[in-house]
């Protein structure tokens, strides 16, 4: 804890018994990459919402947009308990000085958007086709 | 001869240089996040108050709540690990989240509050 900026001053140093006060730059860091994602799971649980409740139905499917907005709102529920998990990982390892543990957001999110995506697609493409 | 700009001489920034109260802006920006969740938490409200009022106030409460969270001086950027405020955001995240769950699988959905 010597090279960090602001670590020299006594009024942002304390230590008790959960490691040491970081530098308040990086803590301010990651409380907006929290807030950040926590933005990003309530978009998605709206979204979610909307294609559940607004959208019509589609035709000759009539549950497709559940197996549409179900999964939406289940990832922004994911998305939210994962980023203040891994702020507050993050946020221990910044106490004790110690590498930041690698994000597995980004991932998950990619890899959940790209299966709703191909979904909606082959919904769309099936009442377009006109199911029995 | 006049320093190159940015490389002030040590010691003769004034006091109330912002980047001696607030380095890289941290706080100003950590606010604006905070501002903008509000702002996300009063949009999800303002669109539930039209068919859920009852949902749709508490969601506006909340973003009220967050937007004050964001402002109270001392406590943004606070490092403990056990911040009570991010733990409220997940919490209220996942209601919300649940009761959406919920919502979308309620009967005919909007028509029948019409």
């Amino acid at each position: 804890m010597t090279d960090q900026p602001g670590a020299k001053d006594p009024a942002t140093t304390s230590t008790d018994g959960d490691g040491t006060e970081p530098d308040a730059r990086y803590t301010f860091a990651n409380e907006r990459t929290f807030l950040a994602w926590s933005r990003t799971s309530l978009a998605l649980i709206v979204g979610g919402l909307a294609i559940a409740q607004l959208l019509p139905p589609f035709p000759g499917i009539p549950w497709g947009r559940h197996v549409i907005g179900t999964p939406l709102i289940l990832l922004g529920c994911a998305v939210s308990v994962i980023s203040y998990l891994e702020w507050k990982a993050s946020q221990r390892a910044l106490r004790h000085g110690g590498p930041l543990p690698r994000s597995r957001l980004p991932q998950i999110l990619a890899i959940a958007i790209t299966v709703i995506g191909l979904i909606a697609a082959g919904l769309a493409l099936l009442s377009a086709v006109g199911v029995p | 001869m006049s320093p190159p700009a940015g490389t002030a001489p040590a010691g003769q920034e004034p006091p109330d240089d912002i980047e001696y109260a607030d380095p890289g802006l941290a706080r100003e920006r950590t606010e604006l996040a905070w501002t903008r969740t509000a702002i996300a938490f009063a949009a999800l409200g303002a669109a539930l108050l039209k068919y859920r009022p009852v949902a749709g106030l508490l969601v506006l409460v909340l973003s009220a709540v967050v937007w004050r969270l964001g402002r109270l001086p001392g406590t943004a950027g606070a490092g403990d690990v056990h911040d009570r405020r991010l733990l409220l955001i997940t919490v209220c995240t996942v209601g919300i989240s649940l009761v959406a769950l919920a919502l979308s699988f309620l009967g005919p959905g909007i028509t029948s509050l019409r």
